[in-house]
Formats: C-alpha cells, sequence, structure tokens
C-alpha cells in the first residue's frame, strides 16, 4: 500500500483563483446582455474586440518572457470585459482594443502581474483613453436614474456597466454571498458616498448609477489594488465614498468614479501599511488611557478588588 | 452519547516506542527475548522531562530497533510479540497520597499530554510555581477514555481535575468546554461538588476566569468558550481564560497555569483510581475506511490493525493522516504506533488528496478575515519566503497557532502553514542557545514572564 505524504493541511476549501475570476465574468453576463437590448449589436462587437486584444496580449507579453501562459484563470478576459463595459458603445473598435492592450500590458504586466500591479489595470486604461481620446470617449448621455424602473434598465446610460444598478448589485451580492469578492470596501464605500452626497444636497437619482454601483462592487473590491488589513479595508472604502464624491460633486459621478478610485488606488499600501493589527491582547489607546489614570489613584490597592473583573 | 467501541483482537505485534512525548528517550529496562506482563514498565526515564514508558500486552519482546514514529520520524521502538496468556501485572491503586507522591505516581503511570509534554512536568515545572489547573475539553475528542455515561465522564473529570490540583499544588481548576458541545455541557450542569451545584458559565466578552471564580464563590468551576483549534493554542488559550499573556520562548506554566488535556486528566483518574498505566488511548478513526468510530485500543497498536478493527480501508487509499486532516502528520506507511500523542486517524481516498500548484498571492485578505489570532499571514508569508524572520517576528508571528485555517481558503494555492512554521522554527532555532550566548557579565536577559502581573 502507497500513501501519499505532504504537509498540512490535508483538506483545503474548493477555491481557486480561476474560479473567482470566471464567477466574475459570469456575474457581468446579465448586465452585457442587457447592453445589447440597450446599444444593439454593436455592444457584442466591443466585448469580443476588447477581450480579444486582451487575450492576445497577454499571452504575447508572457511568451516573449519566457512565463507560464495563464489565460485560461480568466484574468485577462475580465480584464478585457470591465473595459469594454466602462468605454462608450459607439466607439470605433481600436478604442478598446488600444484600451485593453494597454491594461494588459502595462497596467498589469510591467508591474509585474496579479497581485503586483499598483492601479487597477481597468481604470489605467480607461484613464489613458480619455487622456488620448476625450472627445470620443465622452458618452452620449449622462445618466439620472429618475424613476425607479430605472434601477433595472437605465435609458440614460452612457457605458455598458451602467444599464443596470440592479442586475450589477445582484451579481456583487451573489458574489459577497459566496465570499468570491469581501464586503467590507463595498459597504464602507457605498454608505460614505450616498451620506456625504446627500449632506452636499447632490440628489440620489445622479449618485445610484449603474456605473456607481459597477465601481463600488467590481472596481473597489479588486484584491490587488486595496489593502489587505480589516481596518484598512473599511478606511479604504471611506477614502473611495470621499473621493468619488468629491469628483461626483464638481462633474459627474460617471468620471468621478473612475477618478475617485484611481486616486484611491494610490493610497491603498498606504492605509495597508498603517493599519496593520497588534498582537492580541494589546491593549488600545483608550484602555492605556484608562490604566494610566487608574494607576494615579493613590488608593488603588482597594479599587483593585474592582478593577480586577 | 458517543459509542467507544473496545479493540478485542490483539494485534500481531505491538510496537512500543521509547520516546511518545517531547523530551528525551527513555532507557529500556528489558531486552531481546525477555517476557513482559502487561503494565509492566519496559523504559524508564531519566531526566525529568520524559515519562515511562509501558507494556501494553503481556508478550516476548523480539527486538528493540529504529522503527517508523507517527510524528513522521524514526524512533527507537521494542517490538513485543503477544503471547496468548494474559498476565498482568499487580495493579495497586494509590489513593490519599500527598501531592509529592502524586507526582511521582503521575511520572510512573507515564502520562503525558497529547501535546507531547508530560504531564507530571506540566503541573510541577522546575521553578515554577502553578496556580490554576485547566483541562481543555474543547477539541473535538472530548471523551479521551472509556466511559458508561456522561455523567460519570464528567464526575471523573471532576475528581481527576482535583487530583491534578493536588499534584501541582494549585488553588483553583477549571474544566474549558465547547459552547456548542451541548452533550457535555448537560453531563457538567448540576453535577454536585462538594455539596455545591455548579453551573456551566460561557465565557462572556472580556471577562476571564478570575471573575468567574468569584462569582461562583467556589475554586472549582466549568466554563465553555468558542472552538479554538490548532497546533499552538495553548498560549492563546491561556489569554483567552486567564487574560495572562505567555512571552516569547515561554509556555503557560511560566505564568502560573497548567493546561492537561480530557485523555491525561482520564489517565490520571485511572492510575489513582485502579492503578493502572497509561496503556490505552481512544483513538477516532474516519475518512475512508468502512465503519469509522472511536474506538480504545493498546498503546503501540499498528495503524494498521486500528484500521482493520474499523473495517478496513475503503476503495482507493491516498493518505493516512495522524491526528486530524487539519494539523496532522501524513504518514508514509500503515505500520506505526499509535501512542500517547495519537488522537485521531484520518484515511483520505485517492482523489481525496491534494495537488494544487501555487500562484502570485493576490491580496485577496480571505487569510487575514479567518485568522484566528488577528494576523496578517499574506504578508508573513511572503516576508519568510525571503527570509526575512525579523520583519515576521514583528508582525507578531508568534502569536500563530498553527490552524492551518489560512491554507484552506487561499485561493491561490500558496502554502501558508509551511512558511510560516518555518519561520518560527528558524527564529526559535535563533533563540535557542541565547543563554548561552549571553555571560553572566552581560545584561541578563530573561523571558520577561513575571507570573502574568
Amino acid at each position: 500500500m502507497t500513501f501519499t505524504i505532504s504537509a498540512p493541511p490535508h483538506k483545503k476549501e474548493n477555491i481557486t483563483f480561476k474560479k473567482i475570476m470566471w464567477a466574475k465574468v459570469l456575474a457581468l453576463m446579465p448586465a452585457v446582455l442587457l447592453s445589447v437590448y440597450l446599444f444593439g449589436l454593436p455592444a457584442i462587437g466591443l466585448v469580443a474586440a476588447s477581450i480579444f486584444a486582451a487575450i492576445a496580449t497577454e499571452a504575447a507579453i508572457q511568451k516573449a518572457f519566457g512565463q507560464k501562459i495563464t489565460i485560461a484563470d480568466g484574468h485577462a478576459v475580465l480584464i478585457g470585459l470591465m473595459v469594454a463595459m466602462i468605454i462608450p458603445p459607439e466607439v470605433p473598435l481600436w478604442i478598446p482594443m488600444i484600451g485593453t492592450v494597454f491594461a494588459v500590458g502595462i497596467g498589469k504586466h510591467a508591474f509585474g502581474g496579479i497581485g503586483s500591479y499598483v492601479f487597477n489595470p481597468v481604470l489605467a486604461a480607461w484613464l489613458f483613453l480619455s487622456l488620448a481620446w476625450g472627445s470620443i470617449m465622452a458618452p452620449a448621455s449622462y445618466p439620472q436614474t429618475s424613476a425607479l424602473f430605472e434601477l433595472v434598465l437605465e435609458n440614460g446610460a452612457g457605458v455598458m456597466a451602467g444599464v443596470s444598478p440592479f442586475f450589477i448589485l445582484l451579481a456583487g451580492a451573489v458574489l459577497i454571498f459566496r465570499r468570491y469578492i469581501e464586503w467590507r470596501i463595498p459597504v464602507a464605500f457605498f454608505v460614505t458616498t450616498v451620506l456625504l452626497a446627500f449632506l452636499l444636497g447632490d440628489s440620489l437619482s445622479y449618485v445610484v448609477l449603474g456605473v456607481v454601483v459597477f465601481g463600488v462592487l467590481f472596481i473597489a473590491t479588486d484584491t490587488s489594488t486595496s489593502p489587505t488589513t480589516k481596518n484598512g479595508r473599511v478606511i479604504y472604502g471611506i477614502v473611495c465614498g470621499v473621493l468619488v464624491v468629491v469628483y461626483g460633486h464638481f462633474a459627474n459621478y460617471v468620471d468621478g468614479t473612475f477618478y475617485g478610485l484611481f486616486l484611491a488606488n494610490c493610497v491603498a499600501s498606504l492605509i495597508d501599511n498603517n493599519t496593520l493589527p497588534a498582537s492580541y491582547g494589546t491593549e488600545t489607546f483608550l484602555q492605556c488611557k484608562y490604566r494610566s489614570i487608574v494607576s494615579k489613584i493613590p488608593f488603588k490597592d482597594r479599587l483593585e478588588v474592582f478593577l480586577d473583573d | 452519547m458517543t459509542n467507544v467501541y473496545v479493540m478485542e483482537k490483539i494485534p500481531e505485534k505491538i510496537i512500543i516506542p521509547l520516546k511518545q512525548h517531547d523530551g528525551c528517550l527513555c532507557t529500556p529496562l528489558v531486552s531481546k527475548g525477555d517476557m513482559v506482563a502487561m503494565g509492566q514498565k519496559i523504559g524508564e526515564c531519566e531526566c525529568y522531562d520524559s515519562a515511562s514508558v509501558h507494556s501494553s500486552v503481556c508478550g516476548e519482546v523480539i527486538s528493540i530497533e529504529e522503527t517508523a514514529n507517527p510524528n513522521g520520524s524514526k524512533v527507537n521502538s521494542i517490538i513485543i510479540q503477544p503471547a496468548e496468556a494474559v498476565e498482568c501485572v499487580d495493579l495497586t491503586p494509590v489513593k490519599d497520597v500527598s501531592a509529592s507522591k502524586l507526582v511521582d505516581v503521575i511520572k510512573d503511570a507515564g502520562i503525558v499530554e497529547h501535546y507531547g509534554t508530560p504531564t507530571h512536568k506540566v503541573l510541577r515545572p522546575e521553578g515554577k510555581q502553578i496556580d490554576t489547573v485547566l483541562i481543555n475539553a474543547t477539541s473535538s475528542e472530548w471523551i479521551g477514555g472509556h466511559y458508561d455515561t456522561s455523567a460519570q465522564y464528567a464526575s471523573q473529570m471532576i475528581d481527576a481535575l482535583k487530583l491534578l490540583m493536588k499534584a501541582a499544588g494549585a488553588s483553583k481548576g477549571a474544566v474549558v468546554l465547547r459552547n456548542d458541545d451541548l452533550e457535555s455541557i448537560n453531563a457538567f450542569d448540576h453535577l454536585r461538588v462538594d455539596g455545591k451545584l455548579l453551573t456551566v458559565a460561557p465565557l462572556m466578552g472580556k471577562r476571564k476566569l478570575s471573575y468567574y471564580f468569584k462569582n461562583m464563590g467556589s475554586d472549582i468551576i466549568v466554563v465553555s468558550q468558542e472552538r479554538i483549534y490548532g497546533q499552538k493554542i495553548l498560549d492563546l488559550l491561556t489569554y483567552n481564560l486567564t487574560g495572562r499573556r505567555v512571552s516569547f520562548c515561554c509556555d503557560p506554566t511560566d505564568v502560573g497555569v497548567a493546561i492537561c488535556g480530557v485523555k491525561s486528566a482520564k489517565a490520571l483518574y485511572d492510575a489513582v483510581h485502579e492503578g493502572r498505566p497509561y496503556i490505552e488511548t481512544v483513538v477516532s478513526v474516519s475518512g475512508k475506511v468502512n465503519s469509522p468510530k472511536k474506538i480504545l485500543v493498546k498503546i503501540g497498536t499498528p495503524f494498521k490493525d486500528v484500521i482493520d478493527a474499523c473495517g478496513g480501508y475503503m476503495g482507493d487509499t491516498g493518505k493516512l493522516i495522524a491526528n486530524g486532516a487539519v494539523t496532522g502528520v501524513a504518514q508514509y506507511t500503515d505500520d506505526v504506533p499509535v501512542t500517547k500523542m495519537t488522537t485521531s486517524i484520518t484515511v483520505l481516498s485517492a482523489d481525496e488528496v491534494i495537488r494544487d500548484v501555487s500562484i502570485d498571492c493576490t491580496h485577496c485578505a480571505r487569510c487575514v478575515d479567518v485568522c484566528p489570532v488577528n494576523l496578517i499571514p499574506s504578508r508573513i508569508t511572503a516576508f519568510a519566503d525571503q527570509g526575512r524572520f525579523d520583519e515576521c517576528r514583528q508582525m507578531n508571528i508568534l502569536n500563530c497557532v498553527e490552524c492551518g485555517r489560512c491554507s484552506a481558503v487561499c485561493p491561490s494555492k500558496i502554502h501558508l502553514l509551511q512558511l510560516i512554521r518555518y519561520a518560527k522554527n528558524s527564529i526559535e532555532n535563533a533563540y535557542e542557545d541565547l543563554s548561552s550566548k549571553e555571560s553572566p557579565a552581560n545584561l541578563k536577559l530573561g523571558c520577561g514572564c513575571s507570573g502574568g502581573k
């Protein structure tokens, strides 16, 4: 009888990076189908061109540098899909292709591949395209969800990510429920955005948009560009919210989401480094203060009977 | 009540390792060809940190050689061929003995904690004073012996706790149960101890045992807490229960806490009330065997025979694991014996064997979310991989309880537990000969423990 030997643990959860990526791609499909209904067949061409360019770039780069080709893990496909979803559907096909080549080539691989990039490749591509071809990249319309029905199908959507806040939210909720994406960032982000927009007097119909929900659930939660510590993720969500509202209040919430998140990416590692958790049993700041005050009380020996509990 | 089966069939040979604890090897008292009786002491400990070894059967010593041990290494062992006749040494109960005599009883009975330290060393560590004795019944194998009813289990545990407290010279003792283990909680609830009714108190918030001792007005209490598991949970358990922090290179005995398992408590009870040394133990067999069960076996029974007693292997066997599928050691042969440190045997089928290729960390923070001691395993692992152990230490790597949850949830399939252990071992090795490096003329570097104050 032969036995396999290996180091523990001998049982692991059946979760892989590949599975998470394809789940995200699948989760975005309802929005893509709805955008075909809204924008017509060109939307399909846009998605196809974008994904094709992303896969080709990834394969070419990994081949050129003699790395293992990892197209199958779905990360390139996800980048391609997400880039296609945040540019206006009526652009010429070379725009998404240049965008994804930039996203995969510069945004992802120039920084060292998965897990190493500082800026979300999708946002980097959007920023690059917006700066280079500003007039083409301006969406035909900026949306407003004036009726409740618009939360399901947003008529004024300028980009594919904005077609349906409801379906994006549903997809994100399923992913959070399956623990494929985490919940602290989206919750902190969304609450901050809505609260600040409300305090500043922005109408929520300009804030609760498909693009904002997409940014909250799919862009801000990108694992490589967000902090890892528990507190850090909450702070990161708040920072995202503040930046998005700052941009959104003075411009619009579609561009504001992307610019805000891009800037938030810059501070992610700063937040991470400054929120490292202390060892268990370490006193918090307030407990330290309390103890230092108590220690100054002259008859503390008698008090200690109570303090001991 | 979980049924515990008794293994009736005597195996063809019994392998008794001369070292079933962390410490030095015992010297064999028998030689090849000798006849031994059941319960006869066959290995004697010379130094304080080891426990005696007894024969669990009656038979002939056929050889003394190095054989495979469930911890993965090879250990000098006495191999006994059981004889037809059952001859047992005289078992004399030792009741009403003094505290120091009780420690000798424990040492002679060869009682060892399941984490490896001999029980007498836990209770009477050299140069340290124990004030609290805890029986940790939070693990899944709560029945560490053969009991008729759960009430019997509860009362024997309380008796054993009293004995442990007496041996340690401790004034306070507690049995720690698990919140979701209703069976044991019911067993302990409304038990009478010295005329007082026991109530199982769940640990709430930041309250520690000292509160409960005072609140109940008793020196013996039973509390329950969340389940914690892992290879190195003692420090965390000590902190959770007593609020005392255990410093680096120290163990709970440094802060006056002795932690015993259910199994050793039961073994002590047997040693005192029946005079029987620690020669049999309950092992829970699970996984791909035909009839998984908890079974009482003699120490030294090869895994092969234990599995045969559980109906044999089911289908293609991939892995044989001692002590749990999460943190246990995979065996390369089923000829290894059950030792005092064996609590369970798990069999995995060939298609359950994980073959994963690690990829880069994506900082998904799943490991951070599951860590029971608030570490950042992903970052610690990156440092460990680069050999930056000082930075690992700054990130509190020594708090790690080695539960392996981070490895289990990692989508990138990084071997987090292995890397963390590697770093921890390196740090511990670096500090091992610290005292000899530090000459007395230099500044004295102690462990910093001061009885938890």
